[in-house]
């Protein structure tokens, strides 16, 4: 784990993640949800890592900072799964909606799923 | 801990089964939940999600049943359309409030009060300051739009400042709405929303005439109750409030009378002794309702109203508690908000509670006439105008026709960004299909001109959060007793009829 995290100073970390496992989206995702105590900057590192800094808003609150690496690293991991779960039945999603809302009946509904999926 | 390359594997053949839509999200003792698009829920542990997204699960398991039986996974490609429109059917279900429109209509009679509550968000005015009452030709146009709704099922809310206070125009919109109705044939309904202070025999007489609910406010005990709610004369609200309340249940009969009450800082600490005095005034439940950031609520201090939200989430927990031991002990009594979410969660049916819809209910569920004719789609947007703000103004019944209220660029944008499908945070989140979106909170409190808000900030999401949460850890719980009086609550029977001989 220590490879993946420094402490730049008393309130601000920087977390190492390889491109190679996480999407921009997973990235981002997860960023946004710790923008309650921290600013947050996503910047490359070099071609194969992508940095995420995170600094304290109320530099009070350190015991944060401490949990913040793997509750990150936690947290961009479920949303790279999302994003791969969605990838697999997101065109299914869009098919349920649209057949709740529209009258359309089970023949139609298999060449629907034919051409989504 | 799920890692990431057996998350993200390719499959290299066909896969054994295929996953429909659902979110997850961790939960304490390694336990992950799931809640697919129409709010059906399962709990996991970390290597049945490993073995379900990896596609290893056992087909003839247990487990494998449970997930097919809950639509989390469709056995082959030629069940997948059944799966489809058994989900659809689900779907159509929960969102079926957005069918008719609006349908709950409150109607400010007047801003007028007889009290001066410290929390009131109606921001009242004098008990003689008429300027501030609805007329009858105000009235009849308001009468009018009502009834350009679209829905089968029309419920006026007379509200106020104290409607009482105003009570001629009050009769004039019963006898109004009737006669109209006499032609449109809808379900109409109407509710007055009073402090009761001012009631009398010859009011009740006409409210029962016209099988007018009542609607009204009990905060605790006397000495709570007294604290916020200020008769402007002076005085034991609380004593006139009990001598009037015994008169009208005479009169109207008890279950023709609901309370509601508002958490502060005063009884924020003792809703325990809340809920007794509920019990002994003889109500069958209690809606545990937060202070809303609007109107005096806003201008009185911090110190001396408001809470952090963490203790109202703390107080809430431990008052449901108390009322399921409550219960467990024979005595019916509901939590209307639990019981809602509890509806949302375990039934496949939508709940018309405006105030946590996706879309909003806003506009398209309720919506609110001022005294003046402005038409708003919250009763806090006519708050911010009060204040000042006329931002959500849909409108007016003598200058704007129905169309261009309800169905104007005002009234659009607010519900276009108040689906939490597409709002960051709330689109992963797996309460999606049991919680809502306030963009007018998102606008007023967060500063947010798009409506949106920021979630991970956001005290809206955090109560509604915490509380679900909890509920659902009591679910996973299962316990017999606790299930037993949530199920009584929700299909209104009496607990012993569900306990299993």
């Amino acid at each position: 784990m220590e490879n993946i995290f420094a402490f730049i100073d008393d309130n601000k970390i920087l977390i190492r993640l390889k491109k190679q496992f996480y999407e921009k989206l997973a990235i981002f995702s997860a960023a946004h949800k710790f923008t309650d105590n921290f600013i947050v900057k996503i910047d490359e590192i070099d071609k194969q890592t992508v940095g995420i800094y995170l600094s304290l808003k109320d530099s009070r609150n350190k015991e944060l900072l401490k949990s913040a690496p793997e509750e990150f690293c936690n947290e961009v991991l479920d949303q790279q799964i999302r994003l791969d779960i969605e990838k697999k039945y997101g065109p299914i999603r869009d098919i349920i909606v649209n057949q709740a809302f529209s009258p359309i009946s089970i023949t139609d509904l298999k060449n629907e799923i034919k051409k989504k999926l | 801990m799920i890692d990431s390359e057996t998350a993200t594997q390719e499959k290299s053949s066909k896969d054994p089964y295929l996953l429909l839509p659902f979110r997850f999200m961790r939960f304490p003792k390694s336990k992950i939940l799931l809640v697919n698009e129409v709010g059906e829920f399962i709990f996991l542990n970390t290597t049945d999600f490993e073995k379900l997204i990896s596609y290893k699960l056992n087909n003839g398991s247990e487990l494998y049943y449970d997930l097919k039986a809950k639509s989390f996974i469709s056995d082959s490609d030629s069940e997948l359309p059944y799966r489809i429109d058994l989900l659809a059917t689900k779907y159509r279900t929960k969102k079926a409030y957005l069918r008719n429109f609006t349908s709950l209509h409150m109607v400010v009679i007047t801003l007028r009060c007889n009290h001066r509550c410290n929390y009131c968000h109606a921001s009242s005015q004098d008990a003689d300051a008429q300027k501030f009452d609805m007329n009858i030709e105000t009235s009849r146009k308001v009468v009018e739009a009502i009834f350009m709704s679209p829905s089968p099922y029309i419920k006026i809310e007379f509200q106020g400042g104290e409607p009482l206070l105003n009570f001629n125009t009050v009769k004039s919109i019963v006898h109004y709405a009737e006669k109209v109705n006499r032609q449109k044939q809808k379900y109409l309904s109407f509710v007055l929303c009073t402090n009761l202070t001012l009631i009398d025999e010859s009011i009740l007489r006409f409210l029962k005439e016209h099988d007018v609910l009542i609607s009204t406010s009990l905060d605790g005990t006397k000495d709570i109750h007294d604290a916020n709610r200020i008769l402007r004369k002076g005085g034991s609200s609380y004593d006139t409030f009990l001598e009037k309340l015994q008169i009208t249940r005479r009169v109207l009969g008890k279950d023709k009378v609901s309370a509601l009450m508002t958490v502060t800082k005063t009884n924020i600490n003792q809703l325990r002794r809340v809920i007794d005095e509920y019990l002994n005034q003889d109500f069958r439940g209690v809606f545990l309702r937060s202070l809303n950031p609007y109107g005096y609520a806003k201008k009185v201090t911090g110190e001396q109203l408001n809470y952090p939200i963490n203790d109202f989430i703390d107080a809430y927990i431990d008052a449901f508690e108390y009322i399921i031991h409550l219960n467990l002990e024979g005595r019916h009594f509901e939590e209307y908000f639990a019981n809602i979410l509890f509806t949302r969660i375990l039934t496949p049916f939508s709940t018309g509670f405006m105030d946590l819809q996706s879309p909003a209910g806003a506009g398209i569920l309720g919506t609110i006439y001022n005294f003046n004719g402005d038409v708003f789609p919250t009763d806090e947007a006519r708050m911010l105008a009060a204040m000042g703000d006329n931002h959500f103004c849909l409108g007016n019944v003598f200058n704007n026709s129905y169309q261009e209220m309800f169905n104007g660029t005002t009234l659009r944008n607010i519900i276009k960004q108040s689906c939490v499908e597409i709002i960051p945070e709330c689109h992963c989140c797996p309460y999606q299909p049991y919680c809502g979106a306030d963009p007018v909170r998102a606008y007023s409190v967060q500063k947010d001109k798009h409506y949106v808000g920021h979630i991970p900030t956001s005290e809206f999401c955090k109560k509604h959060k915490a509380i679900i949460s909890y509920f659902m850890k009591l679910l996973e719980q299962n316990n017999e007793d606790v299930m037993n009086v949530i199920w009584a609550w929700i299909t209104k029977r009496d607990i012993n009829e569900l306990k299993l001989s």
